[in-house]
């Protein structure tokens, strides 16, 4: 069940599922879907802390706040308020990007990071697009890319309340205040990630046509110690697509923190 | 009623590739341009601009990018030469997309200087440009308009500010020394326009006075024109028609069939100028959050904005000139036929001061182009600068 709470002046809208040790999930540029099981698979081992990002579902989006350094003093806060230990912190897509962003700036109350299929670098050179275009395609062409099997991540908008078509179309909106220029990445972040002092994993969907497993080669080559695990016939977003596996992976990688 | 003419300067010869690919703006690749064939094009409507100053109407100049429908790329180089060519036509620029624009300075000098160069016959248009040039210019969709408005106050503060430098620290510009020189003529800055098809945009332009014009948009017209009209007398005053633009396709012969013939063949424009990759059409931000509500719910139909006065939807790829005639998007016949349109329509919008009065689209001849300009300007324009505010809507 969703609560608000209020972060630096900020009204977070939090899922909050579980118990035992605490997890903080940071959701993709899509938006957190909360009605989905991949917060139940990681609530089996975990206390699932899963806010919307401001400007996202029912998260308020203050006037003053418009950057991903913003989203990541806030989480930053947040695990402050809520005083939280040894967390987990687990971010997928844009919510990767936040997560990598908290971790270069403060590991204290962290125990480890993974980052599934993560935003948020740039690698190439000034022609090479490492973060496929999402903006610059139609509905079909962009789910053919994200999904290993586009069904599965189809939203039947119709049967939707306004309430939460009106939360989708607002996380669109935001994420596009949060990452349109420069593209869905931090040019400075990559060459800070060598502050990331926690275990850290990469999990990435083998049939993700929106960052491809060189990216996240990349991201491995700049944290660390960083491990990079793939997950069979899963697309951008390994959560939804394949929720099972993925929390396995998560809870695989908790044991050994 | 003022007559402004414009042209996008189509380079119509490469529509039916981009048809045939489904777009033909942003990702149609220019390898379908001939720049030769362009250039001959570019002469050939600047000389259809320069007959509106013979005829004694005004003129209006537009921009798009990465585009077949248009090849006007800046407002201010166009209206730059037609400044040089023309003596009395007032100049519109409708607009400069100023969200998109990183540089809101660079845009008071060039308006300035036009002031300048032109005895100060410039009109200023503000405008927010269309969804699908969010993508060319790279521009942030999201907050669009509260970076629009900050541009705007510095543009209007950068060309009315004469004991500078000044300084500005904006949420989107920066700068530390504004100072334009030359600066404008008309002070304290040329009048301002804007663009718009929704009841806030009237309401935001009544508050600052500025003249307020939407383009082949039918029956959202009347709603915005009362909106202003209705802040404006909560403001203590009253609106009056030269506050209100409209732009419509009108095809004028020497009979009512050659009207016909120019206005379907104008309408090409609006028939193709739509067509483009999905992907470009919505940016996230562009459009308000229950436009987006409705578009996740009923597709992207449910924003399509062209109805006829029975409030039906009509499809703007295969309409007739008649249907379009029912949307109030074109006018056409003889010269009596479009003037008994045009005040008719002006009863309707309870009176509307500027008609922009788009006369080439693309495949209309340069002879075509040339009359339709010069019979609309002799027979039409100086009977419409007679109608004023229609009597029913006075006596309100």
């Amino acid at each position: 069940m969703s609560h608000t709470l209020i972060v630096s002046g900020v009204a977070l809208e939090i899922e909050e599922r579980g118990s035992g040790s605490p997890l903080l999930f940071l959701h993709p540029g899509e938006g957190l879907q909360a009605n989905r099981p991949w917060i139940d698979a990681l609530a089996r081992t975990h206390r699932v802390i899963a806010p919307n990002h401001p400007g996202f579902g029912g998260s308020a989006l203050p006037d003053w706040f418009g950057t991903v350094d913003d989203i990541a003093y806030l989480y930053l806060d947040l695990i402050k308020q809520l005083k939280l230990e040894k967390t987990l912190l687990v971010g997928a897509c844009f919510g990767g990007w936040i997560a990598a962003e908290m971790a270069v700036r403060n590991t204290a109350a962290l125990s480890g990071l993974v980052l599934a299929a993560p935003l948020g670098i740039k690698i190439g050179g000034h022609l090479d697009r490492d973060i496929t275009d999402m903006h610059s395609l139609a509905r079909a062409e962009f789910m053919a890319k994200a999904w290993a099997d586009p069904a599965k991540g189809a939203i039947d908008y119709e049967s939707l309340p306004d309430t939460e078509l009106a939360g989708i179309a607002r996380g669109r909106e935001s994420l596009a205040l949060f990452g349109w220029k420069p593209y869905m990445h931090n040019p400075r972040l990559r060459r800070w990630l060598h502050r990331i002092d926690i275990p850290t994993t990469l999990i990435w969907g083998d049939r993700d046509g929106i960052v491809s497993p060189a990216y996240g080669e990349g991201w491995q080559r700049e944290i660390p110690g960083a491990t990079m695990h793939t997950i069979a016939n899963a697309g951008h977003y390994p959560h939804w697509e394949q929720p099972d596996a993925f929390a396995a992976r998560v809870a695989a990688f908790a044991n050994t923190l | 009623m003022r007559t402004w003419y414009f042209s996008e300067m189509a380079y119509h010869p490469a529509w039916e590739k981009g048809i045939a690919r489904g777009s033909l703006r942003v990702n149609f690749p220019n390898e379908a341009v001939d720049p030769v064939e362009a250039g001959k094009l570019l002469n050939r409507y600047l000389d259809e601009f320069r007959l509106c100053d013979e005829v004694g109407i005004d003129i209006m100049v537009n921009e798009h990018h990465s585009t077949a429908t248009c090849m006007t790329v800046s407002v201010p180089m166009a209206l730059a030469v037609i400044a040089r060519e023309t003596k009395k036509s007032r100049l519109l620029t409708l607009g400069n997309p100023i969200a998109n624009r990183p540089d809101p300075v660079r845009v008071a000098e060039e308006m300035a200087w036009l002031d300048c160069l032109s005895g100060g016959r410039l009109e200023m248009g503000l405008v927010k440009g269309a969804p699908y040039e969010i993508a060319p210019a790279n521009s942030n969709p999201a907050r669009l308009m509260r970076r629009y408005w900050e541009a705007h106050d510095l543009i209007l503060k950068a060309l009315s500010t004469h004991d500078g430098p000044f300084s500005w620290e904006g949420e989107y510009y920066h700068y530390r020394n504004v100072n334009i020189w030359p600066r404008p003529i008309q002070q304290p800055h040329p009048p301002v326009w804007m663009t718009g098809m929704s009841v806030d945009t009237g309401t935001l332009a009544a508050e600052r006075g500025h003249v307020v014009g939407t383009l082949l948009s039918g029956g959202l017209a009347k709603p915005m024109y009362d909106a202003y009209r209705k802040r404006a007398r909560e403001l203590g005053w009253e609106a009056q028609p030269d506050r209100f633009a409209y732009a419509a396709i009108i095809g004028v012969g020497h009979t009512r069939e050659e009207g016909y013939r120019r206005a379907d063949q104008i309408a090409d424009y609006v028939r193709t100028a739509p067509l483009v990759y999905e992907g470009f059409t919505n940016p996230p931000g562009y459009n308000s959050l229950g436009a987006n509500v409705a578009i996740l719910k009923h597709g992207a139909r449910a924003n399509r904005i062209v109805t006829d006065r029975n409030g039906e939807q009509i499809n703007h790829r295969t309409a007739t000139v008649e249907q379009f005639m029912d949307t109030e998007t074109v006018f056409a016949g003889t010269p009596d036929d479009v003037f008994n349109q045009l005040k008719a329509f002006n009863a309707r919008m309870g009176g509307v001061g500027h008609l922009l009065f788009f006369g080439q689209g693309g495949h209309l001849s340069h002879q075509d182009a040339m009359s339709n300009i010069s019979l609309f300007g002799k027979e039409v324009a100086p009977r419409l600068l007679e109608l004023g505010v229609p009597e029913v809507a006075a006596a309100e």
